[in-house]
């Protein structure tokens, strides 16, 4: 073949220009330590290592949701500590004013007193807020939830929060559930259904769900006749542990205290007997929720484990596709520099002799 | 029986062969670098021959014609590979601007941004008293709504710069086909002589293929020996020795620039959809393809993102218990929805407007922004078929994919160009050590023809002298 002079020129133009844009492009891998530096570099990849990256970061934020969340059951958790602890103790003082060989008309209204001090506590574990918010009040936390008088304010509704991509947890206790026993069972009370909407219909659904719920809760409570404590004479009903007219087997937590009290106050040996049942009733319920948010904590503690492994599979898969393999990159720049400096050499040769410079 | 004086007429062409050749030796060695130069070279004959009895005696040799080395179907080749070129090149650095605009190897892009978005509504959710996760969700908004807006103007800037772009290489091509006309002037001028006209076929040629670079063109020479240029399938750039001017101009249907031929009678047509090859072909295929496409895509997500917030929030209730007003302004139409992209202003102003809550009343309540949070894992873009990320992260993968393929179509078009302009130097280009050799040749002829002249001298000499002796 003829070998034109500009030939040779044109080829080692192009040789050196090949090898001086790989080592650029390998010498950028080494830098960033990134095999995709744009998304030409790996289409595929690259969109795999945006979705990987979404993943994280939703992740990190459902951490964050969680331990919000957590703060706020173990929070719950340690103020119904607290309340059953008090229970505990106004049962103790029941007991030992039960009969006549502890308890006599004196004793009795000095520990009326303490009663109405643990009472008094009760309301204000009621009362409680974590930060600026009120733990028992449902989703009502700006609204105190008790009044001294016992009357609950906050309402029925779940604090949603997002564990993960599809599931949500509670992370309050509403009060009346608690303190007054509503809505457990059997009572005719209807709690909020428990799936969070996601979708527009689904919160329409839900608001009209809402209102009407509301409104049959209010009638049902309304109707409520509270058949325990002081007034009713017969302990032998209480065994069921059912309230015989509504068939509700919550306690209203300071009704059962203010009817100890005013037993021990009036010296109603058999109120307070019937004290017993009913306390035995309160702190069971006390127990019951404390079961409930402490279910919760262990269920959201679990997700979060999950979840710290899926930030670090999350971080890996990025990882994987995306950054460079060092070895990998530093022994091809060796490769592209030893052929750079191949093709520079004999360049060189290639260029430099023609027939004048033998020519003398 | 042959005579001295001829013989001295043979040496004195002969010294006039080798300075000709000589001389075009020169002019391929002068020309070595000139881009689409040819070499040339003298094509010498025998003279005619006398005949004296049965005696045939040559006469010596005459330059017949100086031609160039050239094969035109290779250099028609060249050109036509020169338009997929031009047309590659432009396609790949509009591809590596545009993916650019969705990088987010590097910089914070679309994708982190609309998770940001999310992520506020459920640190709100987490926490719907607080002023400061409403504050969030606002300051993530905006800067949601500013990166929509930034991919928008971004890929415009690329279309802006390729309006740019077609407006100069309109002015190069104008340039260019009066240059081929006025050559096709001089090429006709020297060959009615019937002489080839080398430079000015080798400049023709050149200028054909730097056109093809430019705009899709198809030539054919007539046999007067000039060339018709055509560009588009209508356009007729070059006719005998007259060229017509394209112009860039924008029209009112749409504010980018497109191509118009002003050569035929009446107001001058729009060819710009004939156009698919070239430099202006491949920048017209990126911006009015490929952004395009793009900007659609950016309008559908923001719409639909824009839309699906509203229908939830304005479902819901805000702090002071008021039912929910529209999150962000609602976009006219798809159309646009991405530049548009921008907070109510009430919510702007006022943060407690932003509604959490599902029913008024209850500070706690964050059933909506748990709603609006979920939408990022709800199917609601393509009739439903997937999320706004996976949308979003699509049409990453697609720029990147698009870019990769121009790019690799750039570099394979230019192995093609670099063989074939391989094989063309292999053909005619200049080589020093030819010409060397080509030069002692003929300085070697013209020292022996100098040499015969002395010899035919020194013959008169002795016949002269022969009366003397």
């Amino acid at each position: 073949m003829r070998v034109a002079d500009k030939m040779a020129f044109n080829q080692v133009n192009q040789n050196l220009t090949k090898n001086r844009s790989e080592m650029a492009d390998l010498q950028n891998q080494a830098a960033t330590q990134k095999r995709i530096n744009k998304p030409s570099d790996d289409p595929l990849a690259s969109a795999r290592v945006l979705v990987a990256r979404t993943e994280e970061r939703g992740n990190t934020q459902f951490i964050k949701n969680i331990n919000n969340a957590k703060s706020f059951l173990e929070f719950s958790d340690q103020s119904l500590g607290e309340l059953s602890d008090v229970l505990v103790r106004a049962k103790e003082l029941a007991i030992s004013q039960s009969n006549d060989a502890s308890g006599n008309e004196e004793t009795r209204l000095v520990t009326a007193a303490e009663v109405e001090q643990i009472y008094n506590q009760s309301v204000q574990i009621g009362n409680r807020k974590l930060g600026e918010r009120y733990v028992f009040g449902g989703q009502k936390t700006q609204t105190t939830p008790f009044n001294p008088q016992g009357t609950y304010f906050g309402d029925d509704g779940d604090m949603k929060i997002q564990t993960n991509k599809d599931s949500f947890v509670a992370m309050n206790i509403s009060g009346n559930k608690v303190f007054l026993g509503q809505g457990l069972t059997g009572d005719g009370i209807a709690r909020p259904r428990t799936e969070t909407p996601v979708t527009v219909d689904q919160l329409k659904d839900f608001q009209a769900e809402e209102v009407q719920r509301r409104q049959q809760n209010d009638e049902v409570e309304a109707n409520y006749v509270e058949t325990r404590g002081p007034a009713s004479l017969s302990g032998t009903k209480f065994r069921d542990r059912q309230d015989p007219v509504s068939g509700r087997i919550g306690v209203n937590i300071f009704s059962v205290l203010k009817d100890l009290e005013v037993s021990l106050r009036t010296n109603d040996k058999q109120g307070v007997q019937s004290a017993l049942d009913t306390l035995d009733q309160a702190i069971s319920q006390v127990v019951l929720a404390r079961s409930e948010v402490g279910s919760r904590i262990m269920a959201i503690n679990g997700t979060q484990d999950s979840l710290q492994k899926a930030v670090v599979d999350n971080k890996v898969t990025a990882s994987n596709l995306e950054d460079a393999d060092a070895f990998q990159v530093v022994s091809d720049i060796n490769k592209t520099e030893s052929t750079l400096k191949a093709t520079l050499e004999t360049s060189g040769k290639l260029i430099q002799p023609s027939l004048l410079d033998f020519l003398r | 029986m042959s005579k001295i004086s001829a013989m001295m007429d043979t040496g004195k062409r002969s010294l006039m062969n080798s300075q000709t050749s000589l001389q075009t030796v020169s002019h391929n060695i002068a020309n070595k670098s000139t881009e689409g130069f040819s070499r040339q070279r003298v094509e010498l004959l025998t003279n005619v021959p006398i005949t004296e009895g049965n005696l045939q005696i040559g006469m010596g040799a005459r330059a017949g014609v100086v031609t160039r080395v050239n094969n035109p179907w290779l250099e028609k080749q060249i050109q036509r590979e020169g338009v997929s070129m031009g047309f590659a090149d432009a396609r790949a650095d509009g591809m590596s601007r545009v993916e650019q605009v969705y990088n987010e190897q590097n910089n914070k892009g679309l994708n982190q941004y609309v998770t940001d978005f999310f992520n506020s509504f459920r640190e709100l959710a987490n926490n719907p008293e607080s002023l400061a996760s409403r504050t969030l969700v606002r300051e993530s908004a905006a800067a949601m709504g500013k990166d929509f807006q930034r991919v928008v103007t971004q890929l415009r800037g690329v279309q802006e710069d390729v309006d740019g772009q077609i407006k100069t290489t309109v002015e190069e091509i104008n340039q260019i086909t009066k240059e081929i006309a006025s050559l096709n002037e001089k090429v006709q001028m020297v060959e009615v002589n019937k002489v080839p006209a080398n430079d000015e076929r080798d400049r023709r040629d050149l200028l054909l293929k730097k056109l093809g670079e430019k705009i899709d063109i198809s030539w054919a020479e007539g046999k007067d020996g000039l060339v018709t240029v055509t560009a588009g399938r209508t356009a007729i750039l070059v006719s005998g020795t007259g060229s017509s001017d394209l112009k860039a101009a924008t029209t009112n249907t749409r504010d980018r620039v497109e191509v118009f031929f002003s050569g035929t009678a009446g107001a001058p047509a729009n060819i710009t959809e004939q156009i698919t090859g070239g430099r202006i072909g491949g920048a017209l295929d990126v911006r009015d393809h490929v952004i395009e496409d793009l900007l659609t895509h950016v309008d559908n997500m923001a719409y639909t993102l824009a839309t699906e917030v509203n229908k939830a929030h304005i479902e819901g209730f805000d702090k002071y218990g008021q039912s929910g007003v529209l999150f962000f302004e609602q976009p006219d139409g798809v159309k646009g929805a991405a530049e548009t992209m921008s907070l109510n202003k009430t919510i702007f102003n006022d943060v407690s407007k932003i509604a959490a809550a599902a029913q008024g009343g209850a500070a706690g309540d964050n059933t909506v922004a748990n709603l609006i949070s979920a939408l990022q894992s709800r199917q609601v873009m393509d009739g439903g078929t997937s999320t706004i990320d996976d949308y979003y992260n699509t049409q990453v993968g697609q720029v990147g994919a698009v870019a990769q393929r121009a790019m690799k179509a750039q570099e394979s078009q230019k192995n093609v160009i670099s063989q074939l302009t391989n094989i063309r130097e292999s053909i005619s280009g200049v080589s020093l050590d030819e010409e060397t050799t080509k030069m002692i040749e003929f300085q070697k002829t013209y020292d022996a023809s100098a040499r015969l002249i002395k010899t035919a001298d020194e013959m008169f000499d002795t016949i002269l002298n022969l009366k003397r002796m």
